[in-house]
């Protein structure tokens, strides 16, 4: 180490400390920042002078060099470099922004790009980029390849080789050369060093997304030249840039997704070939550079199996999952003779269709992909079962549990690979909901717990792989979890994909809206009480007076400015959310109201999409027609480009609803917080138009008011500003306030004040929290440890049990015991205490159950005991909780208790597990069970009947279930949830589609759809899906059978309505027809894939002749139906190979890589670097998007092609 | 490792040029001028010519290491190039007056203004067609304003080493070429050309001359950073007290290091020039130079000048 390093380091370290601290910004940075903003929203900016903006320019020359020395001494990794290029890009970004002059110095928005990725923020520097509006070819050259955008540099380099077909020739080095030599001053040595650099930059992107290495090489050690040579002869700013843009090279390189492909090759070396094309495919994607997150990530991969990962969202987890799919599947060597399995647990069923698509569009051709879509258990086609291929189940926790139930010897024994997305889900959430949850049976945490440690204590070898955001801090423990070893540590990287604004939306009446900056990334934007607040006024007419009804209530007023100002927003191209804490009908049908008005209608100019994206926008209107209704708020509002969701909207439609956002169809979305959890959409701006929920308890009769967690708000505003996705750089998230009150007449004023005062209070409150950063805990709560607690302190405070007789009392006591109550939803605190405890029995009997079925030996207090020793080991509570010892002896002794005491039959104890209730609830259930059996076993002409009769079989099971708060329909407390469960064998009519009956009023909608996701596919599906799984299991000889369509009769001994019956309540419809089609994408609508019945009674007419109604709903005739129908010709015609002529290369090399551009009747092909190699004459043919492609010229025996060898895949 | 280590061929120099130091203006100002009284023959020429090999041998090698790789996919045919023999006459005519301000600054540094000890590491040499107009645009544009995006930097980076080996001072220059040094050639170089004035539709000088250049050049030059980069390439031991130097005034910590302008001016004497005349004053800091640091003046008055430099330029590495 050179002498003076350690003072030099000093010296960077001193100015990283003044300006480059992460979570810090000085005042002048917050200030340049807050003059960004106000340029980039046009509204009057602070005072700001020339020498501030000398000043922040002559920091970020600093912070550079800085960067340099930290980087020149600690090595390309130096974390404190990574510090100093980020606040660079930042300070460079807010200049540039802001139209400031120094722009004429160089091209500042390069310099800020170039610091972003070498910052190791790629998405800022796209972000940044995209904005760029240069006149110059060159600068948008640059721009392409600092964006990593290797496509569109290739595509810019060979605009500039058409425009200078002269430098395209084999001897074009030499002409350059004379060039220089000569006195024309046009043509100098910077020209010269110009049309070099356009040469490495279009040679380095190719060779990148085609992986060749020898090249780059090349290609590398060329630009290391030109950067030499540019330091030496160019001015400061030009020799800067090239320095940045030869470091930035190196840094692809190094990051590039072939290395680590080729490395997970050599597990398996006759697969390269699909590796290589994968990589190839990620480039294409965009995703060929890996983030630092990845690296780290694939760098675990590459080295071990299990891992927790552990990166904020956007930072690219799911390629490290995919990675993981096929080192596990595609390239390990299984001995089982059935294809390996990985399960990949989502925590929402709208993330598990999202991965989905994701994954199949990339993995589709190796491996089966499928969210088993729909109601069965597992799904309504059999080849994921039977096929060879290898299979990846993307399922929430509550349909992995219910498919383990079904085939769970069958999945493990093929389960490879387990991956855990949003792992920090785990962790419960405040403790008094938590423990309300235990007692309705329904707290995720735990079920995810569980399943978990179940499948690792079954299956201690399987690999798993734990993603999760960093926020929770409970990435220790997640990664102690996974690896199973106390050392583990997650691998975390800080990282920000986007910026996040957070502020104040400010409502007057009469008055133009405003906006209040308040925080950006947590830091202040000002100082309260010493600087002044930070505005941005809005430009738009205020909003018309509202008539005096509506503007009585004041949250009516405040969310109708919401609406007023992202009408106007959305003209400027801004995708906003309005997210709404809840009762998302009411904010939807005062939009509607004011929509109707006049004044507001002339504000919609949504126009409805052109081209592929006009079916996809029918389609949705479709749906919403179909299953809201012609006269529902949804309708409406999506007829007007306002996208709805909630959580109690058909499945159907919320996919349709989010593919309406996810491709910017709908420039406006309306939804509460179930829209964002867990998926990426992008929005420039999110609203919140409250920050609190009510509800009203009514057994205490009082209303309960939540406050919004600063986790639920961090995850929704995270979603605010996604990378590549958004217009602007960074998300905004306001919280709309009434900065007056909006009522005239004398009697609300008094209301309103308070109102408005306590909204101002839950956001200075709300902000207060957002400064406190989140601090990485080593010991959080685990929903295991908090149930055992929340049974001892509430035996211990209401039965008055001591601490030395807690676990003999725990041993013994049946939740009956405690109340009478028990499983019946009761509020009273006995009841919930036996409640809390017939979820721990569900646990420990679901455990003890598995057990049995996989060692195929009776149950005996010893081996439960152990049984439950080792899956202790295993669970989350283990590794993450104080008193761990303590807990463990009550999990084990609880066992011990069931086996010996408490549910001592053994076949009792199986008929509750398949059942999938909580034992004391299950229970209940077996009365009823035997009974649901035999109304499924006489619906063998199900297939016969008309739409009411079948609809009655519903009812007829339904009734059954009515009356029981245990596994029967349950509602809420209200008027409304109490008339519509009275009521509900109408609604059952509405929702199975029954022609002719009645819907419910647009402002009822959703209470219906709510007692339709609770009670009717949730409930009553459950209720049948236990029954239906009773019988297979019965059925099948053993355990490991394989379940096939074609067997599935004869082993359940059912008709095909019990095959059915879930589906059809997912669906809405009484027909299985409608069913498959509707999950196989063969129609639009319920009524749409009602009129293709007929097309189907043809063909099994004509099939088989005589069709029975069994035939008529038979699964496999519905496949082999859809086989039958004629295939979508692939569109383009392929015409991969050209004949050429060679004109630049006498082909000695045999392979050249080429890529064509267009001249007249000709197309010429080029080496990326510039160089004509051959050309060829082909009129027209097949020229879209060629520059996405990768072409290769074949040179033997004298004769010249060009192959295309490379074809861009479909973008999901 | 290329650093610049030929010393000045200091006898050759006494024999050609004839120098006229002085120092005014409380110590602040110097001015030297160097005339020529011998001949500019082959001799003078084959002694300059280590020096200017030496000055010439980091960036020589640089450019002979960008153009030796060819990009072509069929390879093999690297160029066959002479760098800097290859330029041009009016670019070597520029080299030449950089390396001459390196030359003049290390053999007469007992007449400059400070008397201090100057060394020169390494040379940069700028280019000075507008690099911009190629690498922004992708194209010459001839209409297009110059310039847009800046200033090209210092022409001449020298140094000065305290006891510890910091860099203490630091000398910048700007050089110019012209081969007939006239009253108005002068001018354009020190005010800048002419141009219209859009109002009276007179000629004016724009302003934009060596003075403008120098007076609004960043307390701490570019260069200075570029040079540094050099070092911690070539000599990160060697010169690891200078490296640290230039970090602390790069990133203004503590005392920056003093600083000397130098304006140097070499050419050919106008015919009506007589001895011992002056291009800029002697007696008194010109009144446009307005940065504050110590200023040090050089006029080199050649005679057959151009000649000279084909020569020298021509013998480089191909001398014996």
């Amino acid at each position: 180490m050179p002498a003076r390093d350690a003072d030099r380091l000093a010296l960077a370290e001193g100015v990283r400390q003044s300006l480059g601290i992460e979570n810090e910004l000085t005042r002048p940075q917050a200030r340049a920042y807050v003059r960004c903003l106000q340029t980039t929203w046009q509204v009057p900016t602070i005072v700001w002078g020339e020498r501030e903006s000398a000043q922040q320019l002559s920091d970020a020359r600093r912070l550079l060099h800085s960067a340099h020395i930290f980087r020149s001494i600690e090595g390309p990794g130096s974390t404190r470099a990574v510090d100093c290029f980020r606040r660079t890009g930042e300070i460079l970004e807010w200049l540039s922004r802001a139209g400031d002059n120094i722009r004429s110095i160089v091209p500042i928005e390069l310099l800020a790009a170039a610091a972003y990725q070498l910052g190791g923020l790629p998405a800022m520097a796209t972000g940044l980029l995209d904005q760029v509006e240069s006149e110059h070819e060159g600068v948008l050259l640059y721009a392409a390849f600092l964006q990593a955008n290797f496509d569109l540099v290739l595509r810019r380099a060979m605009l500039f080789w058409r425009a200078n077909g002269d430098l395209t020739t084999r001897n074009a080095s030499q002409l350059l050369l004379d060039a220089m030599a000569s006195e024309d001053p046009d043509r100098g040595v910077s020209w010269g060093f110009t049309v070099e650099l356009i040469r490495c930059l279009g040679l380095v992107a190719d060779c990148l997304r085609r992986g060749d290495d020898g090249r780059l090489k090349i290609a590398m050690a060329k630009l290391q030249a030109l950067d030499g040579m540019a330091a030496r002869t160019f001015s400061d700013d030009a020799a800067l840039v090239v320095g940045l843009l030869r470091q930035v090279a190196e840094g692809f390189v190094a990051a590039s997704i072939y290395k680590p492909l080729r490395a997970l090759a050599e597990i398996r070396p006759e697969r390269t070939s699909l590796l290589l094309s994968y990589a190839r495919d990620q480039f294409s994607r965009g995703r060929g550079i890996l983030w630092t997150s990845q690296i780290y990530g694939l760098d675990r991969l590459l080295r071990e199996a299990s891992f927790a990962l552990c990166t904020p969202t956007g930072s690219g987890k799911t390629l490290v999952a995919n990675m993981a799919v096929i080192k596990e599947l595609l390239l390990r060597e299984h001995d089982t003779p059935l294809s390996p399995l990985a399960l990949y647990i989502v925590p929402s069923r709208a993330l598990a269709g999202e991965v989905e698509a994701k994954l199949n569009a990339e993995l589709g051709g190796e491996v089966i992909v499928t969210g088993l879509y729909g109601g069965a258990d597992w799904g309504i086609t059999d080849y994921w079962l039977t096929s060879e291929r290898p299979v990846v189940l993307i399922v929430t926790v509550e349909k992995a549990e219910a498919l383990l139930r079904y085939l769970g010897a069958l999945l493990t024994a093929r389960l490879a690979l387990l991956i855990i997305d949003e792992a920090h889900q785990v962790v419960p959430g405040a403790s008094e909901e938590v423990r309300v949850s235990f007692s309705d049976h329904n707290n995720r945490s735990i079920r995810l717990e569980m399943l978990v440690s179940r499948i690792l204590s079954q299956r201690p070898d399987v690999v798993r792989i734990a993603l999760t955001a960093v926020a929770g801090g409970a990435s220790g423990p997640v990664a102690r979890w996974i690896e199973g070893r106390a050392e583990a540590q997650a691998i975390g990287v800080r990282y920000r994909s986007t910026r996040q604004v957070i502020g104040v939306l400010e409502a007057t009446p009469g008055a133009p809206g405003r906006i209040l900056l308040d925080l950006m990334n947590g830091r202040r934007l000002y100082l309260r009480g010493k600087e002044d607040p930070v505005y941005l006024p809005l430009r738009y007419q205020p909003m018309p007076q509202l008539k005096a009804t509506w503007r009585n209530s004041l949250n009516r007023f405040n969310c109708l400015n919401v609406l007023w100002n992202a009408l106007h927003l959305a003209e400027e191209n801004q995708r906003i959310l309005i997210s709404v804490a809840q009762e998302p009908e009411k904010t939807m049908r005062w939009f509607k109201e004011a929509l109707e008005l006049d004044t507001w209608q002339a504000l919609v100019r949504f126009l409805q999409p052109e081209g592929d994206l006009r079916a996809r926008y029918e389609e949705a209107c479709a749906a919403c027609h179909d299953y809201c209704g012609p006269d529902s708020f949804e309708l409406f509002l999506l007829e007007r480009g306002i996208a709805t969701s909630h959580g109690q909207m058909p499945q159907r439609l919320r996919r349709l609803m989010v593919e309406m956002i996810d491709k910017k169809i709908c420039p406006i979305t309306v939804a509460t917080a179930t829209l964002t959890e867990g998926v990426n959409l992008p929005f420039d701006l999110i609203f919140l138009t409250s920050l609190k929920r009510r509800s009203w308890d009514a057994a205490k009769e009082e209303s309960i008011v939540k406050r919004l967690s600063t986790s639920e708000f961090r995850n929704l505003a995270g979603r605010a500003g996604r990378p590549g996705a958004a217009r602007g750089i960074e998300g905004m998230t306001l919280v709309a306030l009434p900065k007056a009150i909006s009522a005239t007449g004398n009697g609300q004023l008094q209301t309103q004040r308070r109102q408005m005062r306590e909204r101002a209070e839950d956001y200075d409150t709300l902000r207060r929290q957002l400064l406190i950063e989140q601090q990485d805990a080593d010991v959080v709560d685990s929903p295991l440890a908090l149930l055992l607690d929340c049974i001892w302190t509430q035996a211990n405070r209401l039965l008055g049990i001591r601490p030395d007789d807690f676990l003999d009392w725990l041993e013994k006591t049946a939740p009956g015991d405690v109340s009478d109550d028990a499983g019946t939803g009761s509020t009273d605190s006995h009841a919930r205490l036996a409640d809390v405890m017939d979820e721990l029995d569900g646990v420990v009997l679901t455990a003890l159950e598995e057990v049995v079925l996989i060692e195929q030996a009776d149950m005996t207090p010893a081996r439960a005991e152990a049984a439950l020793r080792a899956l202790w080991a295993t669970t989350f509570t283990a590794v993450s909780a104080a008193r761990a010892a303590l807990l463990e002896a009550a999990f084990i002794r609880r066992g011990v208790g069931m086996i010996e005491t408490i549910y001592p039959d053994p076949a009792e104890r199986r008929r509750l597990y398949q059942y999938g209730f909580t034992p004391l609830i299950g229970r209940r259930f077996d009365a009823v069970a035997s009974k649901i059996r035999s109304l499924i076993v006489a619906a063998g002409n199900y297939g016969d009947l008309g739409a009411v009769a079948r609809i009655d079989v519903f009812e007829n099971i339904g009734t059954l279930l009515q009356g029981d708060r245990g596994f029967g329909f349950r509602v809420r407390a209200t008027d409304g949830d109490h008339a519509i469960l009275a009521n509900w064998p109408r609604l059952l009519g509405w929702w199975m589609h029954e022609p002719g009956a009645p819907g419910p009023d647009p402002k009822d909608l959703r209470a219906w759809q709510r007692f339709v996701a609770d009670n009717l596919e949730f409930r009553l599906g459950v209720a049948i899906g236990a029954v239906v799984a009773g019988a297979w299991s019965e059925g099948v000889p053993d355990a490991t059978t394989l379940p096939s369509l074609a067997e599935w009769k004869a082993t359940t001994r059912l008709p095909w309505f019990g095959f059915w019956a879930r589906e059809l309540l997912r669906w809405g419809t009484h027909d299985p027809f409608v069913a498959f089609c509707l999950a196989q994408g063969l129609a639009h609508t319920r009524k749409a894939a009602m009129a293709r019945r007929a097309e189907f009674d043809a063909w099994l007419d004509g099939e088989i002749g005589n069709p029975e109604a069994e035939d008529r709903i038979d699964p496999q005739y519905f496949g082999r139906w859809q086989k039958s129908l004629p295939r979508q010709e692939r569109s383009a015609a392929m015409a991969d190979e050209t004949q050429v002529r060679l004109t630049g290369t006498d082909g000695g090399r045999e392979r050249y890589p080429v890529i064509p551009i267009a001249r007249g009747q000709a197309t010429e092909w080029l080496d990326p670097a510039g160089f004509q190699l051959a050309v060829s004459v082909d009129p027209n043919r097949g020229r879209v998007n060629r520059w996405r492609s990768d072409y290769e010229l074949h040179v033997s025996e004298g004769r010249a092609s060009v192959n295309r060898v490379f074809r861009p895949g479909r973008r999901p | 490792m290329s650093l610049h280590t030929a010393p000045p061929p200091m006898a050759a120099l006494q024999a050609w040029l004839k120098a006229l130091g002085s120092i005014e203006n409380e110590g602040n100002y110097g001015h030297l001028l160097l005339e020529q009284v011998g001949v500019c023959d082959d001799a003078l020429a084959a002694a300059l010519r280590p020096y200017f090999e030496s000055a010439h041998l980091d960036a020589r090698e640089y450019f002979h290491r960008q153009l030796g790789i060819d990009l072509h996919p069929d390879g093999g045919r690297a160029a066959e190039v002479c760098y800097p023999n290859c330029l041009p006459e009016t670019a070597k005519r520029g080299l030449f007056g950089e390396v001459m301000a390196g030359l003049v600054t290390e053999a007469y540094q007992s007449e400059f203004v400070g008397s201090h000890q100057w060394i020169v590491p390494i040379f940069l040499f700028r280019n000075h067609d507008d690099v911009e107009n190629y690498l922004w645009a992708l194209k010459a544009d001839p209409g297009r304003a110059r310039e847009i995006y800046g200033r090209h930097g210092t022409d001449f980076v020298g140094i000065s080493l305290d006891a510890a080996g910091e860099v203490a001072r630091m000398i910048v220059g700007e050089c110019k070429w012209r081969r007939n040094l006239t009253e108005s050639a002068v001018a354009s170089l020190l005010y800048g050309p002419k141009v219209e004035n859009e109002e009276t539709g007179e000629l004016e000088r724009d302003g934009k001359g060596i003075w403008y250049e120098i007076n609004r050049d960043s307390p701490i030059p570019w260069g200075l950073r570029q040079l540094q980069r050099l070092l911690e390439l070539k000599d990160p031991e060697g010169y690891a007290s200078a490296i640290y130097s230039i970090d602390r005034a790069v990133l203004g910590d503590g005392a920056k290091p003093e600083r000397t302008d130098m304006v140097l001016i070499v050419g050919n004497g106008a015919k009506r020039r007589d001895e011992g005349d002056c291009l800029i004053g002697w007696e008194e800091l010109p009144v446009d130079y307005t940065a504050g640091y110590a200023l040090q003046v050089v006029e080199v008055i050649l005679k057959g000048g151009e000649e000279l430099i084909a020569k020298l330029y021509s013998s480089l590495w191909r001398g014996t």
